[in-house]
């Protein structure tokens, strides 16, 4: 046995609240690993009591980044509830408007929080290093400054609709709040095209985004980088080679097997918004992957284990029955809990409970079923990659950026089928006893909301962010998370930088700002001062 | 030059995101054009772990930044603890506390950190406060006596989120020493953003000033002002939102969302009532509750009367048409 230490690595992952991660490492190796969210805001318990459609205020709140995926999940949420009629220009826009958020998230989140680690001085060594430095440098990087400018382009689109990005709500049980003219249409279309031309194209691929969804298999990845100077020096190119050679498609595979809850309806097959419909209605399709067949994803099989997590008691409930009562985290600790975030599990038909990973790799692995219906998107590139390469942090990433040009052609598409002169809302009958359930995929995962309403009012509330499926802690069963997971196994080279780790937390996109903590195992005492992502 | 140090505490991010949209200028210019050297951002700057600790520590003991900037609410509980957010392995209201005490500017960015916010909202679970006010009272986390080292009460930009030209116009003034040419209104708003309504320059105004309203959703806003029926708060909240538009394209009003108030200090207001979110409480089926600033309900009722007398034949069309 080596030497057994511990590290604590605080402030990990750059967003709202913080995410501390703690491992063990015996020789250099990480071989236990515990996350810990240490915020509570409580918004479950705000919205008990309250009008039926303070969800459409409050949940967007929860995250500043995927507020507008908050929101269109809540409204379904209440159009599966009072059963409504929503009019396809209104799933057209909602699918534009979320869509768009995620198109502002990949550049903003890869060159914003993510690439900056690229230039941290670990890698001094790598013979990219210096490109690294031009390019991905925080403010003065040659693609950081027109990535992250550009990345507000496409909630200019969403501004344009909702009126404002972050923070709208106007999507409402029955369609959309808005009815576009044609100038809303057309500047839509010329800010994609910006988006386009000024970042996706010649920045991030060197290619048309035809060309890149062109690629079906890892062999095509692998020959669209050889094909030409173009492909190998854009930033793709060259985030493809970098991971190769720094090992980031070699570090933090996870738990391999995933879960999806669908999004974007196809505007005339979900014109009546059930429970039931979702799967056949999703343009990205839904379901879970055990790393060997697909399931269909089915929310009554999703619990939520807060055994760890600091709220009285232990046990796993279906969010129908959820219950959110905080205790002090002091007491907590003293039973072992540990997080802030509850454990969502899925029952996995033959392997029972168990964590799932969320996000765009489980999105575009998803993606590679077929048989339904013909306006579901298929593509297997991912499910292709998976079985070659295997996840990884590389795959996760690539899996990410895979998102932007096939969005992109998404919602120009559907800007396309709006029918200005056709109806974006039906007013709906308000039931003032009902129960819903609403779904979608934010840039980070499955994200989805249950509520029941009683007498008038929001009887229960409960959301599953994608943030909880992938930082949750331990189950009742000792299973671990899926960032735990990932975590484990990983080589540390250097216990006063164990940028590794950080790099691992960060490719899930969660929405807490991480730390990690190093300890020596065996006595339980602090031994490394982490850092990361310093700047040369 | 000024030196920033950006925390967050009980916040959904919303306000950096916003931030981040930000143009002429941009977050990219204020850092190398306008002199703005933010030292902590936990979006922004790639700092974590202890290097972050020690960074932190290490402003605190050369004196502190020149601007102190909070997102979020401050959140006290459990039993006055703070423990329900920790930072770096102490309550986040510590560092908030410390900070505070050392800068020569605070600015509270976004409701959260100005009023409490959406977390603040009844029952309030984690005892959530802003830095100077819990709602719409005076005091809050820091007392109503607190001034920063330059001598200035907390620098409130409410907003849930805050509009980023309100932030960056703000913290380059800090920094170019133009902070004087700032006033600020009786909530400590930059009276420049906040003094008008978020009425001023709405695109439905011509319907409101003739008493018509939007018939529903959707379809139904290519004519009418949303107050009557929608909820709408424009006529008696403060911002600039049409005036200063909302990433560069629009605003809530203009796309057909009634104004839901959300730079007042009681925002989510009426605590999210039932009856009182997207829809006009009104008194005795006919007066809304809440009536433009400074109109009482008889004058109101009889302007409003003499107003739909007087209407002329267009209102009754839709203008917002494709």
């Amino acid at each position: 046995m080596g030497q057994v230490v511990q590290l604590d690595v605080g402030a990990v992952g750059r967003v709202e609240g913080d995410l501390d991660v703690r491992v063990t490492l015996d020789d250099g190796v990480v071989v236990d690993a515990w996350t810990e969210a240490s915020m509570f805001r409580g918004f479950e318990i705000i919205l008990k009591g309250k009008d039926p459609q303070a969800g459409l205020i409050v949940t967007p709140r929860i995250c500043g980044i995927c507020g507008g995926s908050h929101l269109y999940k809540a409204c379904y949420a209440l159009d599966t509830a009072w059963a409504t009629e929503v009019p396809p220009n209104a799933t057209l826009i909602r699918n534009i408007a979320q869509a768009c958020e995620t198109l502002q998230s990949i550049p903003r989140y890869y060159y914003a929080l993510f690439a900056i680690d690229f230039v941290n001085k670990a890698y001094a060594k790598t013979s990219m290093f210096d490109e690294l430095v031009k390019r991905n440098s925080p403010f003065v990087g040659t693609s950081y400054e027109p990535a992250v400018q550009v990345s507000a382009k496409p909630v200019e689109v969403y501004a344009l609709l909702g009126g404002q990005w972050p923070h709208s709500s106007f999507m409402v049980p029955g369609g959309v709040m808005c009815a576009p003219t044609l100038s809303d249409v057309t500047r839509s279309l010329a800010l994609l095209e910006y988006w386009r031309t000024n970042w996706l194209e010649p920045i991030w691929l060197g290619c048309s985004a035809e060309r890149w969804m062109e690629n079906k298999s890892w062999d095509d990845v692998m020959a669209w980088l050889d094909e030409n100077e173009s492909h190998r020096n854009s930033d793709c190119g060259l985030f493809i080679r970098f991971c190769q050679e720094a090992g980031l498609d070699k570090i933090g595979r996870g738990p391999g097997k995933y879960i999806t809850g669908g999004t974007y309806y196809d505007p005339e097959h979900y014109t009546h918004p059930t429970i039931d419909g979702r799967n056949a209605a999703v343009i990205q399709q839904s379901g879970i992957f055990d790393g060997k067949n697909f399931h269909p994803f089915d929310q009554s099989r999703i619990r939520e284990d807060h055994t760890n997590s600091f709220f009285r008691g232990s046990g796993a409930l279906h969010p129908f029955d959820g219950v959110t009562d905080p205790i002090d985290p002091a007491e907590g600790k003293r039973e072992n809990k540990y997080s802030w975030a509850k454990s969502p599990r899925y029952d996995v038909p033959g392997m029972g409970y168990i964590p799932l990973e969320t996000g765009p790799l489980a999105r575009q692995i998803s993606s590679a079923q077929t048989g339904g219906g013909a306006w579901q998107d298929t593509d297997p590139l991912f499910l292709d990659v998976f079985n070659k390469i295997g996840p990884s942090v590389f795959t996760r990433l690539l899996a990410r950026m895979h998102e932007a040009p096939k969005y992109y052609l998404r919602v120009k598409d559907w800007l396309g089928q709006l029918d200005l002169k056709e109806k974006f809302y039906i007013k709906p009958q308000e039931l003032p006893d009902a129960q819903g359930f609403g779904g979608t995929e934010s840039a980070r995962g499955t994200l989805c909301d249950w509520i029941r309403i009683e007498n008038g009012k929001i009887a229960n509330y409960q959301v599953v962010t994608p943030t909880a499926w992938n930082i949750g802690p331990r189950d009742g069963k000792g299973n671990r998370g899926p960032i735990e997971e990932a975590l484990v196994g990983t080589p540390v080279k250097n216990n006063d930088d164990p940028l590794e780790l950080g790099i691992i937390a960060r490719s899930y996109d969660s929405c807490l700002v991480c730390t990690v903590h190093a300890y020596d195992a065996k006595t339980h005492k602090e031994i490394a001062r982490y850092r990361t992502g310093a700047l040369v | 030059m000024a030196t920033v140090v950006w925390l967050h505490g009980g916040a959904c991010n919303g306000n950096t995101q916003s931030f981040l949209n930000a143009e002429e200028p941009t977050v990219v210019d204020l850092v190398t054009d306008f002199g703005i050297d933010i030292i902590y951002h936990h979006s922004c700057i790639p700092l974590m772990g202890e290097q972050a600790k020690s960074t932190l520590m290490g402003v605190l003991e050369k004196g502190g930044p020149d601007i102190f900037v909070m997102e979020g609410t401050v959140i006290q509980g459990p039993g006055g603890s703070g423990r329900y957010d920790m930072f770096l392995g102490r309550p986040m209201m510590e560092w908030v506390r410390d900070y505070a005490a050392s800068a020569a500017f605070v600015v509270a960015i976004g409701d959260c950190a100005s009023w409490g916010g959406v977390p603040a909202t009844a029952p309030n679970p984690t005892d959530s406060i802003g830095l100077q006010y819990l709602k719409g009272q005076h005091g809050g986390f820091l007392g109503k006596d607190f001034r920063s080292k330059a001598g200035l009460p907390v620098i409130n930009i409410p907003g849930c989120p805050a509009h980023p030209d309100w932030v960056t116009q703000v913290l380059v003034a800090v920094a170019s020493g133009r902070l004087s040419d700032i006033a600020l209104d009786d909530l400590q708003r930059p009276a420049t953003f906040f003094k008008t309504f978020t009425q001023t320059g709405c695109t439905r105004h011509q319907y409101f000033e003739f008493k018509q309203s939007v018939k529903e959703f959707g379809q139904g806003t290519r004519s009418g002002c949303l107050f009557y029926e929608q909820g709408c708060r424009g006529s008696f909240t403060h911002s600039p939102c049409n005036r200063i538009l909302w990433n560069r394209q629009s605003s809530k009003t203009r796309a057909g969302m009634p104004c839901i108030g959300c730079t007042e200090p009681q925002f989510p207001h009426h605590d999210l009532a039932v009856g009182t979110v997207f829809k006009t409480p009104l008194a005795f089926d006919v007066v809304p509750k809440e009536l433009p600033q400074g109109t009482d309900p008889i004058s109101y009722s009889a302007q409003a009367a003499l107003a739909r007398a007087v209407a002329p034949k267009w209102v009754q069309e839709d203008m917002f048409v494709v």
